[in-house]
C-alpha cells in the first residue's frame, strides 16, 4: 500500500520536472532553474509563462479527473461508469458553445465559469429527474438519465455548431480539451473542488467499502446506501466540473485511472485506492500533456488521443496480468 | 402501453412504423400529400411521383429504419449478455474500427488535388473491412486472457481498443488535408445520405439471418438477465450463449455502421425505450427493441434532412434529440404509476 503511493509519487515529481523541460524548445536544467528563480529571457518566460502553467493544470485536472471517475464507479458499482456518464462535459460544452454564440467570444476565465456552471446544472438536472423517477431508482436509473441528458445536450451543441461555423473554428481548440495555453487563473476553479472532493471522498471512503457488498448488505452494517451513493455521485460531478473548467472535455481519463489504481492495490480500502487513484490520475495527465506536445511536432496534438495511445496498452497489460478487483 | 396483449403491443409499433414510412416519403425538397405518397407506393400514382418515390426517398427511408432495427438490436443483446444498462455498440471498437477503416481509405486512395481515386462505393467495404478487424482483434485479446473470459473483459478490451482507434482517427484527421477531415466527420456523426437499393439489400439479408438465429435461440436470451450462477442451474450454457450473442451483436453493428455511419444513442436508448413500452420479459422484447430503433433513426434521418433544408444535417445528429426526450418521459412516466 505504502509502496505505490511512494512509487506514484516519484513518478508524479519527476514527470513534472520533465514537463518543465520538454517540448518544442528543450531547455536544460540550469535554464530551469533560472527561470523558477526568476529569470526575465524568452526562454525564462516560456517555462514560467507556459510550461509552469500547463503542469500544474494538468496535475490538477488528471487528479480530479481520476478521483472523479473512482467516486462515480465506487457508488454505482459500475466498471464502465466515467464521469462524461454523468452529463458534466455535455452540459459544460453546451453552456460554453451557447455563451459564444450569443456574445461573440469569451476569455479564457469565462470560458472556465461557464463550463463549471453548465456543468453542475446538469448535474442538477440528472438529480431531480432521479430523484423524481423515486426511490426504487437504483444507481443503473442516475447513470440512464445522465448518459441520456448528455446525449440531448451533446446532439443540441452539434446542432449549433453546424448552424455558426464561426463558433467551431474558436471553440475547436477548447472542445477538444487540452492542458496547453490555460494561466494559473483557471487553477482558482479547480483546486477548491480538487480540495472540496478530496476531503469528502476520504470521508464517505469507509462506507464505500461498505458498498462494495451489495445494498441490503451495506444496508445492515449501518451505512445509508441512497445517502452516500448520492453523495459520491455529487462529489464525483462537483470534482469532473472543476476539471472541465480548467481543460475542456478531457476524455478516457476518468474512466482508465480508476482501473488502473484498483488492479495496482486490489486489496487496499477504499481511501487507500482513492488515493492511488489521485495520483494515478495525475501521473498519466502529466505524462500525456508532454507527449501531446512532441508527437506532431511543430504542432500540438489533441490530449483525448494521446491519453488513450498512453492509457489503452497499460490497460490492456493491466487486464491481461491481474485479476479483477471487486467493485 | 402495458394493458394490451403483447401481440397488440407489437402492432401498434409496425403501424406507427409503417405510417412514418408514408410520411418521410412524402417529405422532402418537393413534398408529396399523402395519398399522392400511398397512390406512387402502390403503383397507381403518377410517373414522375413513382420515380422519385422508388428510387430516391424509399431506399433512403428502408435504410435508415434497417440500419436503426439493426443498432437497438445489437445493444439490446449487448445489455443482456453483460447485464449493464449502459452497454451499447459504439463502447465494443466496431464503430471506431469502422471508423478508422474509413479514414484510413480516404487517406490511402486521395490523391494530391484531394480527389478520390477509387469509387466512393469501396467506402462501406473500407468500414466493414476495419470493424471485422478490430473485433478480430478484441476477440483474439479476450481468447488469449489468461483470466478467462467475463463478459466485462471483452468489453473492457473493447472500450480499450475503441479509445485506440479514435485517437488514430483524431491524428489521421489533423494530420491529414482538410477536405478529408470534413468527409471524415460527416461519417463519423452517420448520415444516410446516398442510399441505393443495394445497400437496403445487403442490410436487410443480415437482419434476417440475425433474426433466423434469434427465432432459434430466442428463449435463452430470457434466461441472461438471471446471474450467471442461477442461468447455468436452469441448464443454459451461460458462457457459450454469452459468446454467441455476443458475435451476433458485433455482425449487426458492423452491418449497420459500415451502411449509415456511426449513428450513435439507438442501441444504448431503444432497448430501455422497449422495455418501458412492451416490457423486458415479455415475448417479442426484441422485436420490440427493433422496432424502436427503426422508428427513431428513421424519425432522426427525416428531421435531419427537413429541418435546416436545404442544409442537410447528418441523422447521427439527431437521434438523441428524438430519443433522450422520449426516454426521460417514459422514466417518469412509468414511475409515477409504481411509486
Amino acid at each position: 500500500m505504502q509502496k505505490p503511493i511512494l512509487f506514484l509519487t516519484l513518478a508524479l515529481a519527476a514527470a513534472g520536472i520533465a514537463s518543465l523541460h520538454l517540448g518544442l524548445n528543450v531547455y536544460g536544467p540550469a535554464t530551469v532553474l533560472g527561470a523558477l528563480r526568476g529569470g526575465e529571457g524568452t526562454d525564462e518566460i516560456i517555462i514560467t509563462g507556459l510550461r509552469v502553467p500547463r503542469t500544474l493544470v494538468a496535475i490538477c485536472a488528471g487528479a480530479s479527473l481520476g478521483l472523479s471517475g473512482f467516486l462515480v464507479q465506487a457508488s454505482t458499482r459500475n466498471p464502465l461508469a466515467e464521469p462524461g456518464l454523468l452529463g458534466i462535459n455535455a452540459g459544460a460544452a453546451f453552456s460554453v458553445v451557447l455563451g459564444v454564440t450569443l456574445s461573440g467570444s469569451l476569455s479564457l476565465a469565462a470560458t472556465g465559469g461557464l463550463a463549471l456552471a453548465g456543468g453542475l446544472a446538469t448535474t442538477a438536472i440528472v438529480f431531480a429527474i432521479v430523484s423524481a423517477a423515486g426511490r426504487t431508482a437504483g444507481p443503473g436509473t442516475t447513470l440512464l438519465a445522465g448518459v441520456t441528458l448528455a446525449a440531448m445536450l451533446g446532439s443540441l451543441t452539434q446542432v449549433l455548431l453546424l448552424l455558426d461555423e464561426t463558433a467551431l473554428e474558436t471553440l475547436l481548440f477548447w472542445l477538444s480539451g487540452g492542458f496547453a495555453d490555460r494561466d494559473l487563473s483557471v487553477l482558482a476553479l479547480g483546486l477548491p473542488t480538487l480540495g472540496i472532493g478530496l476531503a469528502g471522498g476520504l470521508i464517505i471512503a469507509p462506507s464505500l467499502d461498505a458498498l462494495r457488498l451489495d445494498d441490503d448488505s451495506a444496508g445492515a452494517l449501518g451505512v445509508r446506501v441512497t445517502g452516500v451513493r448520492m453523495g459520491a455521485l455529487a462529489l464525483g460531478a462537483l470534482l469532473a466540473a472543476g476539471a472541465v473548467a480548467m481543460a475542456g472535455p478531457v476524455v478516457f481519463l476518468g474512466l482508465v485511472a480508476p482501473h488502473l489504481a484498483r488492479r495496482m492495490v486490489p486489496r487496499a480500502t477504499s481511501a487507500g485506492q482513492l488515493c492511488v487513484t489521485l495520483l494515478t490520475g495525475a501521473v498519466i495527465a502529466v505524462v500525456a500533456d508532454i507527449a501531446a506536445r512532441l508527437v506532431v511536432l511543430p504542432g500540438e496534438a489533441p490530449i483525448g488521443a494521446v491519453l488513450a495511445l498512453i492509457g489503452v496498452p497499460i490497460l490492456i497489460g493491466l487486464l491481461r496480468r491481474k485479476a479483477e478487483a471487486a467493485l | 402501453m402495458t394493458r394490451f396483449a403483447a401481440p397488440v403491443r407489437l402492432l401498434l409499433l409496425l403501424v406507427c412504423l409503417a405510417l412514418l414510412t408514408v410520411v418521410a416519403t412524402g417529405v422532402g425538397s418537393s413534398a408529396m400529400p399523402l395519398h399522392r405518397v400511398s397512390a406512387a407506393l402502390i403503383g397507381q400514382g403518377d410517373k414522375m411521383e413513382e420515380v422519385i418515390v422508388w428510387t430516391l426517398r424509399l431506399p433512403r427511408v428502408a435504410l435508415a429504419t434497417l440500419a436503426g432495427m439493426a443498432l437497438a438490436l445489437a445493444g439490446a443483446l449487448l445489455q443482456r449478455i453483460t447485464r449493464n444498462p449502459v452497454a451499447a455498440p459504439s463502447i465494443l471498437g466496431i464503430t471506431d474500427g469502422a471508423a478508422l477503416g474509413v479514414v484510413t481509405f480516404l487517406w490511402v486512395f486521395s490523391d494530391a488535388a484531394n480527389a478520390l481515386v477509387v469509387s466512393i462505393h469501396w467506402q462501406p467495404l473500407a468500414a466493414a473491412l476495419g470493424a471485422f478487424a478490430f473485433s478480430v482483434l478484441v476477440a483474439t485479446l479476450a481468447v488469449l486472457d489468461p483470466q478467462g473470459r467475463s463478459p466485462l473483459r471483452i468489453i473492457l478490451y473493447g472500450i480499450a481498443l475503441a479509445a485506440l482507434a479514435k485517437a488514430a482517427v483524431t491524428l489521421m484527421m489533423i494530420l491529414g488535408p482538410v477536405y478529408r477531415a470534413g468527409q471524415a466527420l460527416t461519417w463519423l456523426t452517420g448520415s444516410i445520405g446516398a442510399a441505393h437499393w443495394s445497400d437496403v439489400g445487403t442490410v436487410a439479408a443480415g437482419l434476417g439471418a440475425s433474426a433466423l438465429v434469434l427465432l432459434w435461440l430466442g428463449p435463452m436470451i430470457r434466461q441472461l438477465v438471471l446471474d450467471p450462477d442461477s442461468a447455468a442451474v436452469t441448464g443454459l450454457p451461460v458462457g457459450r450463449m454469452q459468446l454467441v450473442f455476443l458475435a451476433l451483436a458485433v455482425a449487426l453493428t458492423a452491418l449497420a455502421v459500415s451502411q449509415v455511419g456511426a449513428v450513435g444513442f439507438v442501441g444504448l436508448i431503444a432497448p430501455h425505450i422497449a422495455r418501458f413500452l412492451h416490457g423486458q420479459f415479455s415475448a417479442g422484447y426484441l422485436a420490440a427493441a427493433a422496432l424502436v430503433g427503426g422508428l427513431l433513426t428513421l424519425g432522426a434521418d427525416t428531421l435531419a434532412r427537413t429541418i435546416a433544408a436545404p442544409v442537410e444535417l447528418p441523422a447521427g445528429a439527431l437521434t438523441a434529440l428524438i430519443g433522450a426526450p422520449l426516454f426521460l418521459w417514459l422514466l417518469l412516466k412509468e414511475t409515477r404509476h409504481h411509486g
